[in-house]
């Protein structure tokens, strides 16, 4: 046991007290900036400040959805306009006569942004990206027009004083560290949030939204929890920005407003709390400074996003993560450890079996696949071969659950699979690779493969929220899961790398570390050798047996014939969407059809 | 010596100010100037008016300074371009009033930007000069610092009323405007005035200014009967094509509504000049033409203008009066009171009959609104010449 | 009131219908929906008056510079904003690319034109008040363009070798490629055509709607419900679909006012939108894993 551990632990050390305080020493430079401001006396800094506390309380739930989830909302200037008429409106008593305390109002408004956070959010569950984008641009179009329609509640175009907080955080420094600690509480739930299950699976979602599913993340649930929280801060941001603007009309909630909230996001970098963080101050500040610009102040904004966009994607978090501007070692050679994978089968499983009887699917005129049949039993490697189009990915993609077959049966053990939820296949214990790997390549190796892990975590959102015990264990378990993974497919030295700087073949058994973390009863390979030297084939192939051996079944769909006799147990081959052949290893390299077709004997 | 101690005590607080931030304390001088807030919108969607105030306001402290200024002082105009952005406004008070020191602040001049600002500066306790015309600006209780130099909302539409139903004696009409504040607020308030004068408003609706085609809604208008069109908009496309479309259904109503009807980017818009017949904007008695000429002070104001080369072609003379009244108001203000808030209240509160070019000013500690009833008229647009209008027929001389 | 909504409807329907096929040929050259469409619109009647109007230039040569100036824009759309993202177009950074690149010519205009609404020119003068003046130049003239640019379209893709070129990138452009199809060149081509088609747009509505950078975003989202509804990359579709909003606009306009026709309009896209992800017409696409 210890000698297992012992790498996994050496390779974490410098990552120590320095390494945190490394992380760290921005976060305690703002907080101590926003907590000493107001010894500067000047109060034309506290407004500048307390704007930038509330744009960033916004700011802090749009960048989930914009930055994690990658879901293009323009429109989010709408949820400020809601919080700010709610709050105005209830502590002013235009709605049913009763003059709410600003606190409550605030509460109220809050709410009100989570309900309609998830209302225009709904979109975005089927829509396609640009649709979305619409739609909240739309949505905001329309907040304003009832905002001005609707004279009883808003004052219509006249708009409607904003309430003063009373003490503790009544206007000037009170109402400063009021905005201040909401600030600062949204930036540690949405940052827990990002550290989370929640948020390495939001990224996947914007990255690799097939791998996610595979990985048993549903789009939907997760979103809409997204919505709800970026929508509730939108409101509760809203419900403070009509305190501080004393009085609101419509003309408030401009256009540029929304596209500055945006672009604020989009400058600090996507998946990043403290960049679009700074992104926002900045956007808040600079136009007090540079007056001459002013009336260029959008065409500056939108300039400035074009170039973010083409020039340096990752924006301002890329340009402060130096960490992963350190030169990688050359030369890298991947040594897997099949010894340690009966660490991560801690618990065994009794013998069982996916059945396909009789599938079909159709494209159109095209029949992908044409009546098969194939039992992939655990603890045996089956591979699947055959020329390019023959069905061997649409097989795979079928039992995934990404294609509903049109006739036929897929079982579990006799028991019928959900057809087209590829989000549920991680529950069975099915996990799978892809041919092209699907990586999230912003995040570290080591959250690339904690996201395999995602359905066993017991936390809730509001849990990891606020960052409670069980998410707290969640995450450690996670995290020690991950590294066993990456030990395993010999990959650890490489845990904090951004995924995007791996090459080819470490890609591919960072996909089978991330297919691990799920225990799997049933492992899908598509293609998992394309492009790997011959000794990492061999060690491959290793690999692969030693799973199998773990009580796994593994179909593997391969070009490699020498992989394929090498470690298979059985063999099909398919054709034109049929079974062309299927028996042993020996038995397939001596089928006539076969050796004649593809063997090339 | 009053107002010397006054000045000392000022700069003894100043320079305690100063010593808390850690800076040297400056010496203060008897001839330090006196800083006044400004906040007009001179970019953005709605900047016309502001850029023509801005023609006054600008010309009056250049003469003011170069006349000596205040007692020794020069006016110093501390000016923040709103650009018509509320959240721009209210940093630009915080700036004004916390940083700046301002003794006075003048504007903002759109009713969004004014709303948000006006609390505010209230609580700073700064005195306000306001050019803008919303009612709820002023109000002696909430904000006992504002001062209105220009008539309000209901004054205006007041005239508007008085001309449609007392001079043109006409007792079924349309009101409409767009959706902004400005609009919608006028809009609720002159409805009920008018009934109260007794006419009938067969039509009344709130439109949004980049509807194209308003053919519907004055096709509504005329089915119910209406015999005069009141529009309230500050938008020039949006009341030319009411003009247009008026025009092109060959109906023979008078518009009579908005100062902007008669502004020249509303002329620009017009598909015939003669669309521009039968229709009244709003101005003021001190600035248009009655036979032929203007009233004596606007004459002499137009010939100063005239050496002075400020452009009159594409703005509106009023604006200009009003910019140059609010400077010589708050130049006797600070002549009479000093800089000190209370002192300027006091002397604010007792100014009478103050004969400015665009207006004659009276406030009372009871009534911040100083701009008289009776010279809020209406006038032809169509005789627009050096930025002003004829009197609308039917009123005397 | 009758002859009105129809006229204006289906004008302005016309107009939208344009705008819905600028995104089309845009979409299909690169599967890329692009937040410039709107912005051709909105200059086709902004140089269209600034041409006609500022510099006195003759109309017909107005025309023709408005649409080269148009084809300009495409292209630079196209290597500017579009071509740098496509190769990660599942990240959809084209979204931001061309809303960004978008609203920096919408700046510029505002800053070096006008904010407020100008007139456009009237090119061919009716008296309004007889009976001709139903078909005033601002209700026939876009629809006129409309007609021209669809059997302008349907010409090029039916009956030119370039135009079947067009086609197959549209259908699938890894194998047209393969085949040896100057992929980058007919896409640059597509997006040229693209700005012609929203110039034109502008231009012909310019009348009605005035030269303003209001209609931007107007067009933007008016003209791409009709793509939304009747399916992406389908120009009968959009066409359709235009006019029908055109229409519904007009009528509720008449019957109920302004505000409410948009709140509806909205209404309706997200519900069909929500219901059938693919548009009314649109068959649904398999997926691609």
């Amino acid at each position: 046991m210890t000698d297992a551990t012992s790498p996994i632990s050496a390779s974490k050390a410098p990552a120590g007290l320095l390494g945190r305080l490394e992380g760290s020493w921005s976060w305690i430079a703002l907080g101590l900036a926003g907590l000493l401001l107001p010894l500067l006396d000047d109060s034309y800094f506290g407004v500048i400040a307390q704007r930038a506390y509330i744009y960033w309380i916004l700011g802090a739930g749009l960048n989930l959805v914009v930055g994690y989830a990658g879901q293009i909302a323009i429109g989010w200037v709408a949820m400020l306009t809601l919080g700010a008429y709610t709050t105005a409106a209830l502590a002013a008593g235009r709605v049913g006569g009763v003059e709410w305390h600003p606190y409550l109002a605030l509460i109220a408004s809050g709410v009100m942004g989570a309900v309609f956070g998830v209302i225009v959010g709904l979109p975005a569950l089927r829509l396609r990206t640009f649709y979305f984008a619409m739609t909240t641009l739309g949505f905001a179009t329309i907040v304003t027009q009832v905002a001005l329609a609707w004279k009883d509640v808003t004052g219509g175009g006249v708009g409607t004083p904003g309430p003063v907080f009373p003490w503790p955080f009544d206007p000037g420094w009170g109402f400063y560290y009021f905005c201040f600690i909401l600030a600062a509480l949204a930036t540690w739930i949405t940052s827990n949030i990002g550290s989370s299950r929640y948020g390495r699976a939001l990224v996947a979602i914007r990255d690799a939204e097939v791998a996610a599913e595979a990985s048993g993340i549903a789009k939907p649930k997760l979103l809409i929890l997204i919505f709800l929280l970026a929508g509730g801060l939108g409101g509760v941001a809203g419900g403070l920005f009509s305190s501080l603007q004393s009085y609101i009309t419509p003309d408030a909630f401009t256009f540029e407003m929304s596209v500055l909230f945006f672009i604020g996001i989009l400058i600090g970098g996507r998946g990043s709390i403290l960049g679009p963080l700074l992104g926002t101050i900045i956007l808040t500040v600079l136009p007090e400074f540079a007056a001459p610009l002013v009336q260029w102040s959008t065409f500056l904004y939108a300039a400035l996003l074009l170039v973010i966009v083409l020039v340096i994607p990752g924006g301002i978090a890329d340009l402060l993560d130096y960490k992963n501007r350190r030169p990688l070692e050359q030369h890298r050679e991947i040594v897997p450890r099949p010894e340690l994978l009966s660490r991560i089968f801690d618990v065994k499983s009794g013998p069982s079996a996916i059945t396909l009887a009789n599938i079909a699917l159709h494209f159109g005129g095209v029949r992908a696949i044409d009546g098969l049949d194939l039992e992939i039993r655990s603890g045996e490697v089956h591979g699947l071969i055959g020329p390019n189009g023959s069905g061997k990915t649409t097989t795979l993609n079928v039992i995934s659950g990404y294609y509903r077959p049109n006739s036929g049966q897929l079982k579990l053990n006799g028991a019928e699979l959900p057809i087209n939820k590829p989000y549920a296949r991680a529950a069975y214990r099915i996990a799978r690779t892809f041919q092209t790997p699907r990586l999230v390549g912003g995040a570290s190796v080591l959250e690339n493969v904690m996201i395999g892990g995602t359905i066993d975590g017991s936390g809730t959102f509001a849990e990891s929220m606020l960052s409670l015990p069980r998410h707290r264990r969640d995450e450690k378990r996670l995290n020690e899961a991950a590294m066993r993974a990456l030990a395993t497919v010999g990959l650890e030295s490489l845990a904090d790398v951004r995924a995007d700087r791996l090459q080819h073949s470490e890609l591919r058994f960072m996909e089978i570390a991330r297919a691990l973390m799920l225990r799997p009863a049933f492992l899908l390979l598509d293609e998992p050798a394309a492009g790997l030297s011959a000794e990492e084939i061999r060690r491959l192939g290793a690999l692969i047996k030693a799973i199998s051996r773990e009580g796994t079944g593994v179909l593997l769909v391969e070009h490699h014939a020498d992989l394929i006799f090498d470690i298979c147990d059985r063999v099909t081959v398919l054709n034109l969407g049929k079974t062309l052949a299927a028996g042993t290893p020996a038995e397939i390299r001596s089928h006539r059809e076969v050796v004649s077709a593809y063997l090339g004997a | 010596m009053p107002i010397s101690r006054r000045q000392v005590l000022a700069g003894s607080a100043v320079s305690a100010a100063a010593l808390v931030q850690g800076f040297p304390a400056p010496a203060i001088a008897q001839n330090e100037p006196i800083k006044v807030g400004y906040l007009p919108a001179l970019t953005g969607p709605s900047s016309s008016t502001g850029v023509g105030i801005n023609r006054g306001v600008q010309l009056g402290v250049e003469v003011i300074n170069s006349a000596g200024g205040i007692n020794g002082r020069k006016i110093e105009l501390i000016s923040r371009d709103t650009q018509s952005d509320p959240t721009k406004a209210v940093n630009a008070v915080a700036e004004l009033t916390q940083r700046q020191k301002v003794s006075m602040i003048f504007g903002p001049v759109n009713s969004g930007e004014a709303l948000a600002a006006t609390p505010l500066i209230a609580r700073d306790k700064v005195p306000m000069l306001h050019p803008c015309w919303v009612d709820e600006l002023i109000d002696v209780k909430k904000y006992p610092m504002a001062y209105r130099i220009a008539p309000t909302n209901t004054q205006v539409g007041g005239g508007a009323n008085y001309y449609v139903v007392d001079v043109l004696k006409l007792k079924k009409v349309a009101v409409i405007s767009d959706t902004t504040g400005y609009g919608t607020a006028s809009v609720n308030t002159y409805v009920p005035m008018l009934k109260a004068k007794g006419a009938e408003v067969v039509y009344t609706n709130h439109i949004d200014a980049a509807n194209p085609d308003l053919k519907p809604e004055l096709l509504r208008m005329q089915a119910a009967g209406a015999q005069a069109i009141m529009p309230w908009s500050v938008n020039a496309g949006f009341l030319s094509r009411i003009c247009n479309t008026r025009g092109a259904m060959g109906w023979d109503v008078p518009i009579v509504g908005q100062t902007t009807l008669g502004s020249g980017q509303t002329k620009a818009l017009l598909e015939k000049p003669e669309y521009w017949n039968k229709v009244y904007s709003n101005n003021f008695r001190q600035v248009c033409y009655a036979n032929g000429k203007l009233p004596p002070r606007a004459q002499e104001f137009v010939e100063r203008l005239k050496k002075s080369k400020i452009e009159m072609g594409d703005t509106l003379l009023w604006w200009i009066a009003l910019g140059w009244d609010s400077a010589q108001m708050m130049a006797n203000v600070f002549k009479g009171a000093g800089t000190k808030n209370d002192d300027i209240v006091a002397y604010m509160n007792k100014i009478k009959a103050w004969p400015g070019v665009y207006g004659t000013v009276t406030w009372t500690p009871e009534q911040h609104n100083g701009f008289p009833d009776s010279e809020v008229v209406m006038c032809e647009v169509n005789s627009l010449k050096d930025g002003a209008f004829n009197l609308a027929p039917g009123y005397s001389a | 009131m009758f002859a009105s909504i129809v006229s204006y409807g289906l004008a302005v329907g016309a107009v939208y219908a344009l705008i819905g096929i600028t995104y089309n040929v845009m979409f299909s050259a690169s599967r890329v929906f692009s937040f410039t469409a709107g912005m051709l619109g909105m200059l086709g009647g902004v140089l269209g008056a600034l041409f006609i109007n500022g510099l006195g230039m003759n109309a017909v040569l107005a025309f023709v510079l408005v649409m080269v100036a148009g084809a300009v824009l495409g292209l630079v759309t196209e290597i500017l904003t579009v071509r740098p993202v496509l190769k990660s177009i599942e990240q959809h950074l084209y979204v931001l690319s061309t809303l960004a690149f978008a609203l920096m010519i919408q700046q510029v205009t505002a800053i070096e034109y006008n904010t407020e609404p100008q007139p456009f020119p009237v090119l061919f003068p009716i008296d309004p008040n007889s009976w001709l003046g139903i078909v005033d130049q601002k209700f026939w003239l876009p629809v006129l363009a409309c007609i021209v640019t669809v059997l302008g379209l349907e010409f090029l893709y039916r009956c030119t070798l370039i135009g079947r070129a067009f086609l197959a990138i549209a259908e699938d452009s890894y194998a047209a490629r393969a085949l040896g199809l100057p992929e980058t060149r007919l896409r640059m081509a597509s997006y040229a055509i693209a700005g012609v088609i929203g110039a034109l747009a502008g231009f012909t509505g310019a009348q009605m709607l005035l030269a303003f950078i209001g209609n931007q975003a107007i067009l933007n989202f008016y003209g791409f419900v009709p793509v939304a509804l009747g399916g992406m990359g389908s120009n009968r579709g959009a066409v359709i679909g235009g006019l029908a909003l055109g229409l519904f606009q007009q009528a509720a306009n008449f019957l109920v006012g302004g505000i409410f026709a948009s709140v509806a309009v909205f209404a309706v896209f997200i519900i069909v939108l929500l219901l059938r992800p693919e548009g009314l017409a649109g068959a649904a696409a398999a997926r691609r894993v």
